[in-house]
């Protein structure tokens, strides 16, 4: 299967940005807030990564991925207004 | 969705079955008479009490849902009437402050959750389907699942009455009154949790509909051309799919909260009760709209019938109405103008408060201007059609009132906020009653009494206003209060009369229908004449089937094919060798004849209409154009015919037809194996419905994660356990039970045309599932947020809480993912053993991520140390209480997963799968997400 | 709600001394009243308008059983508009300008009455007010502690709002000032009251057994009177422990102890 070799690596990179996460805290370089921003992209570009190549949303309808990016929007909506909202 | 796990196709493609089955019409002969001789598909007789435990028929279902709702009508009904004997003048009467309470906060859940949902389901159920042509919704099975949750969580609601008390903390339940220090009654949780069963159910059914609207139109009818009923159907499930979901985030909690002690809402907390607001009106605002969508399509629907005119500005209607739907969730900070929230919020959302507004006002004078130059009768759904936009107008002039924010600071807990509401949700109560006596010719077959039907009107109008009006003029009687000042005493009596009226005026209707359904007129397929819809060119009843052929609209109007033509260009038989007269009259022992039949029997109830007459020549006409396919199918029929997908699916379709003649079980006709269809009949939403009911009744009795001690907390616990071990058995036996759905291909699709219905259902409810763990995490980071994000923060958390168990829980699920990735693989290259291997292995990894988890748990119950001497436990604090409630979710979806690799890995063994991997596909999806969702928690609770 | 230095503020309040105009200020009761009575004057002709073209419509063209037009729909078409579209937008065009200039006219009104200058004014009196199942608690900035809100006539006094117990909602409303009693959080409102006299202040928000009752007095002085009264409190006379609850004493209302230190001092 051609897409083997594709999901391995993707396989390899997952885990190797876990591990970057942990390593940007602990190396403790990095003020808060940068550590932070940086962590959670990484958490974003796995989440991606999963879901495009081993959710295969990549061969499906883009309709598929815009269903869910709405929920995700529907969620961040209400996390950042009502976060905000208190500050 | 096991409703189709059996697609032989992973890659989105639809399997060409209808080729199959040629001209199978098995009840052609009996449709107009109704479906009293369903016998073959496995569905007893309507007059059987069993028909109706085990029917997942669409139409079924919708009188089944309709029938429920207006029990529950009568139920909150009579709660309301209590709280306005209360009211006849100030002060405890009839019922003590605790119980006026009770009946406050039940008749609101009652109404908004039991009865106005799913009575406008109800139709939902029986009219969308028809609309769109499709012969029942993707999952029947799940359909009828929706029903019974709902059933059974609107009698678990009943039952918390009898355990020391519902809940009495208001429909909104604010927080933190809805926590045991305020309200200890069992019943109460009970409330809460019946709520939970409720959103589940509303949650299978999104997915459900969702996936028939986009899916399964028919030929031609693409999403512009939908009727409107089907447009707020389909706005108000999208609405529904991400608003019930955040609901269903705040009720766990709450559940969490009361059942095993987390301190979410807790009032020592800084911002458990602003928390709640916010769950609780991110889902609620839209949920008015959700509540209010339908009765606009009914409404939009009875207008157009009713002055024989086409509505003003369709396009813009639908525009205004998808507008609104995704601005509902930008709104719910509206409620929440009194509290702490800040200035530049507050603005912000007054104008996105104001914006959402504009909308509603174009689609009330579209409807206005269609009356113009019509020819308006005055038929019973029309007048409560009219009087609904009038009560609506009303209801909404004062709503602007309450979008300027000054006056809505002293509205705020008010009459005034009571009465603008009753206007808007019961002005919509008031469409949908108009659509019951709209349908009710079409679901029984039998004409209402006309002149009952406007004696209630008329009733109806008059109670309506004598009940809310006054209530703006004694505006300043504090909402859900017995005590108001002296002066508003006549008009609250005045509003008591309107109650009554209003009450008497459901008696009329009830008689009505009831004795109509005997005695009535038989009505024709079109008692109303101009109504366009597809569901008035079948008859009244429908028969179990639908329509005599395939529904296409690809010529400009409605069509039945006849059933084996598929989209044109798949079949041999090409329509370009079709000549219309002679394909009519060379099927006509099927089809042809039955649709002809039909003509001629409504011309003859119907002396003046003949259109009917006409539509048979026109679907003639229309049949030579069937060989151009309407742009959006192009594709699929395009990827369907190359594919060759009708030759290698047939035998697939034959041995699966097989299977189901001799498995189900209420399918004794196995002589109908060659024509077996669509199954219809399955005892287990049923099952599992009661045993969710009674695994919930047991849940209960919990208290801080244990069960009173003594007789009772035992009762409690058994029935726990022992109802818990039954819902396992049905939810297992419903996955095991084989049972065949509709299978495309299907007409429209658009957008999701490429992905079939099953792939599409489980990615629909993940989408719902993101709002789910987003609502958890953005509980977590509002809380956290409210408390100092970074010092408060940690001192809230132990030092032994390390990210080690978490970075090995990282690797184990990522590595997990993999493995399925290789499971799927492996079915592709036809290995068994790689496919039980990659399975097992990861099964093992899920294993060992609970274990570890396990342990990292344990270690943090038992921390001793000066800031923690008790331990780390669930209650200790909120930021323990977040961690262990959403990772515990999450553990929960691995256990989940785990249970259903281990029904693959039992299905692999015995050889399945390599010829169909979608249910391991599936899987993936599902294993990938909580995958994912862990990817986020991972750096939330363990990094950061 | 306490930015003092926020960015976005400065801008919002600049707004409206160039339209002060027509800007209602003054007492809460005053600026209430007037918007109210534009809402309800305009309100009510817009409604009648639209209500009254509704009924004339239907009336004149009610069905009498003349022939059916030629373009009349027929079951099975596929939906389309019909004509009138151009009536369709000048009428959306009018209520969207209707509803939004009244809704920025009244925004002016309310920078005003959330404006810092107006609700945190230097020497102004100001009282805690603290809600509990069922009743409220006034404490004033000497630390006197009473059940009875008593302020003085024509001077703005400011209320820090807050609840020891559960979501409550505090208001007078013949004073026409609101605001949530919420556990965990401090809210800021202002009254200011023209006339000496009795009023009551009650809960508006559903809070248990005793909602209905959870009421208090407020009494508004002059401002002499109030003077000397507050001349006279301290701490040590606090007469707020009774509680004037009809269904219960506070003392059986919950983890009370607790939510006090989280509440009040938060």
């Amino acid at each position: 299967m051609s897409h083997l070799r594709l999901y391995t690596g993707i396989f390899a990179a997952l885990a190797a940005f876990a591990t970057a996460q942990v390593f940007v805290e602990q190396a403790g370089g990095l003020p808060y807030w940068t550590a932070f921003w940086v962590i959670i992209a990484l958490s974003l570009v796995k989440a991606v990564l999963v879901a495009w190549y081993f959710q295969h949303l990549k061969w499906e309808p883009r309709s598929v991925s815009a269903t869910i990016f709405t929920g995700l929007l529907a969620a961040i909506a209400l996390t950042a207004a009502a976060a905000y909202s208190i500050l | 969705m096991t409703d189709e796990t059996s697609d032989p196709r992973t890659d989105g493609g639809e399997r060409v079955r209808e080729s199959r089955r040629g001209a199978k019409r098995t009840d052609g002969g009996t449709a107009a008479a109704g479906h009293e001789t369903d016998h073959h598909h496995g569905l007893p007789a309507p007059s059987s009490i069993k028909r109706w435990l085990v029917t997942t028929n669409h139409k079924d279902v919708g009188i089944l849902y309709t029938v429920t709702a207006l029990f529950f009508l009568v139920f909150g009904g009579v709660l309301a009437l209590l709280m306005r004997v209360q009211l006849w003048t100030p002060g405890a009467t009839i019922l003590e402050p605790l119980q006026y309470n009770q009946a406050v906060s039940a008749h609101g859940l009652i109404m908004i959750f039991w009865f106005l949902s799913p009575f406008a389901f109800g139709f939902a159920n029986y009219v969308v389907p028809l609309q769109i042509g499709a012969k029942d919704l993707a999952f029947p099975r799940l359909n009828a699942l929706s029903y019974w949750l709902y059933l059974f969580s609107g009698i678990l609601f009943g039952v918390s009455f009898f355990q020391g008390g519902t809940f009495a903390g208001g429909w909104t339940m604010y927080a933190p009154l809805n926590l045991p220090v305020y309200t200890p009654n069992i019943g109460a949780s009970t409330a809460v949790l019946a709520l939970l069963l409720f959103v589940v159910s509303v949650t299978v059914s999104s997915v459900n509909f969702l996936t028939t609207m986009h899916r399964m139109r028919a030929e031609g009818l693409t999403l512009r051309r939908m009727p409107l009923f089907t447009w707020t159907i389909l706005l108000t499930t999208w609405m529904m799919l991400f608003a019930f979901a955040a609901l269903l985030a705040a009720l766990m909690i709450l559940s969490a909260d009361r059942l095993i002690g987390t301190q979410y809402f807790a009032a020592t907390g800084h911002a458990g009760s602003l928390l709640w607001a916010h769950l609780f009106w991110f889902f609620g605002h839209p949920e008015v709209y959700i509540v209010f969508f339908p009765a606009l399509g009914v409404m939009a629907e009875c207008f157009q019938t009713f002055t024989g005119k086409r509505i003003v500005g369709r396009k813009w209607f639908i525009a205004a109405m998808v507008l609104v739907a995704l601005q509902s969730f930008l709104v719910w900070m509206h409620h929440m103008f009194l509290t702490s929230i800040n200035l530049e919020i507050k603005t912000l959302f007054m104008a996105t408060t104001i914006g959402i507004s504009l909308p509603f006002d174009l689609m009330v004078f579209a409807l206005v201007y269609t009356m113009l130059k019509g020819r308006v009768r005055f038929t019973t759904p029309f007048l409560f059609s009219f009087g609904a936009l009038v009560l609506f107008i009303l209801g909404g002039i004062t709503g602007v009132f309450l979008g300027a924010v000054v006056l809505d600071y002293e509205f705020r807990g008010t009459y005034w906020v009571v009465a603008h509401f009753h206007y808007v949700m019961v002005g919509g109560i008031t469409a949908l009653v108009g659509g019951l006596y709209y349908w009710y010719p079409k679901m029984t077959g039998k004409m209402y009494d006309k002149f009952l039907g406007k004696l209630h009107f008329a009733m109806y109008f008059v109670g309506f206003n004598l009940l809310y009006f006054p209530m703006f003029v004694a505006w300043e009687t504090p909402r859900r209060d017995f005590v108001y000042p002296e002066i508003y005493t006549t008009w609250h009596q005045l509003s008591t009369v309107g109650a009554f009226l209003l009450g008497a005026s459901f008696l009329v209707m009830f008689y009505n229908l009831w004795v109509s359904l005997s005695t009535g007129e038989d009505a024709s397929d079109n008692p109303w004449q101009f109504s366009t819809t597809t569901e008035w060119a079948i008859p009244s009843p429908p028969p179990l089937e639908n329509f005599p052929g395939k529904p296409s609209f690809s010529s400009g109007s409605l069509e039945f094919l006849p059933d084996g033509s598929d989209a044109g260009d798949i079949e041999p038989a090409g329509p370009g060798g079709r000549e219309p007269a002679a394909t009519d009259g060379g099927e006509a022992t099927t089809d042809g004849g039955e649709a002809a039949t039909d003509g001629s029997e409504t011309d003859a109830d119907d002396g003046e209409d003949d259109d009917d007459g006409k539509l048979v020549t026109d679907g003639g006409r229309v049949m030579t154009d069937g060989g151009q396919p309407m742009t959006d199918d192009e594709q699929v029929v395009a990827d369907d015919g190359t594919a060759g997908a009708a030759d290698a699916n047939a035998g697939v379709a034959d041995e699966k037809a097989t299977d189901g003649g001799t498995v189900t079980v209420y399918d004794e006709h196995a002589a109908d194996d060659e024509e077996h269809g669509e199954d219809h009949a399955s005892i287990w939403p049923f099952r599992i419905g009661l045993t969710s009911f009674l695994f919930l009744v047991g849940l209960s009795g919990l208290r801080q994660g244990s069960f009173p001690e003594g007789l009772e907390g035992g009762a409690y616990l058994g029935l726990t356990v022992v109802a818990g071990v039954g819902l396992l058995w049905a939810l297992v036996g419903m996955g095991r039970e084989e049972f065949h759905g509709l299978e495309g291909p299907f007409g429209e699709s658009w957008p999701f045309t490429g992905i079939n219905n099953t792939k599409l259902g489980v990615w629909i409810f993940l989408a719902s599932d993101v709002v789910l763990f987003g609502a958890f995490v953005g509980s977590y980071a509002f809380i956290r947020v409210a408390e100092g994000w970074q010092n408060n923060w940690h001192h809230l958390i132990p030092a032994d809480h390390v990210v080690l168990p978490g970075l090995i829980n990282t690797y184990l699920l990522l590595t997990s993912s993999f493995t399925v990735v290789l499971a799927l693989v492996a079915c592709e290259k036809r290995s068994k053993w790689g496919l039980i291997g990659s399975l097992a292995t990861t099964l093992v990894l899920g294993i060992a991520f609970l274990i570890n988890k396990a342990m990292e748990w344990q270690h943090l119950f038992h921390v001793h140390s000066e800031a923690f001497p008790n331990g780390w436990n669930i209650g200790t604090n909120v930021a323990s209480s977040t961690f262990y409630l959403t990772t515990g979710l999450h553990a929960l979806h691995v256990i989940a997963g785990l249970v259903i690799t281990l029904y693959l890995i039992a299905r692999a063994w015995n050889g399945a799968y390599l010829d169909d991997d979608q249910p391991v596909e599936l899987f993936g999806l599902y294993w990938h997400f909580v995958d994912i969702v862990w990817l986020f928690l991972f750096p939330l609770f363990y990094i950061l | 709600m306490t930015v003092p230095a926020d960015p976005i503020r400065p801008s919002l309040v600049a707004l409206h001394p160039a339209q002060s105009g027509i800007i209602p200020r003054g007492t809460r009761v005053e600026v209430f009243q007037q918007i109210f009575d534009v809402f309800l004057v305009l309100g009510t002709l817009v409604g009648v308008v639209v209500v009254g073209y509704m009924v004339y419509n239907a009336y004149k063209y009610r069905d009498d059983g003349g022939e059916r037009p030629d373009d009349a729909p027929k079951v099975g078409e596929l939906p389309t508009g019909g004509g009138g579209g151009r009536k369709l937008f000048l009428s959306f065009g009018l209520s969207t300008i209707i509803v939004v200039s009244l809704i920025l006219w009244t925004y002016g009104t309310l920078l005003y009455v959330e404006d810092e200058a107006t609700v945190e004014g230097g020497d102004d009196v100001q009282i805690d007010v603290v809600g509990y199942r069922f009743g409220w608690d006034f404490v004033y900035p000497n630390g006197h502690e009473t059940s009875t809100l008593r302020v003085p006539a024509n001077e703005t006094v400011q209320l820090n709002v807050t609840s020891e117990d559960v979501f409550h909602t505090f208001g007078v409303p013949e004073l026409r000032v609101k605001t949530d009693a919420i556990p965990g959080q401090q809210t800021q409102t202002w009254l200011e009251a023209e006339e000496t006299g009795t009023y009551r202040a009650r809960c508006f928000e559903i809070c248990g057994a005793g909602h209905s009752y959870m009421t208090a007095e407020v009494e508004v002085m002059r401002p002499s009177d109030y003077e000397n009264w507050y001349a006279n409190t301290s701490a040590e006379n606090s007469s707020a422990v009774a509680g004037p609850s009809e269904i219960g004493p506070r003392a059986t209302a919950g983890p009370r102890a607790s939510a006090v230190s989280q509440g009040v001092v938060g």
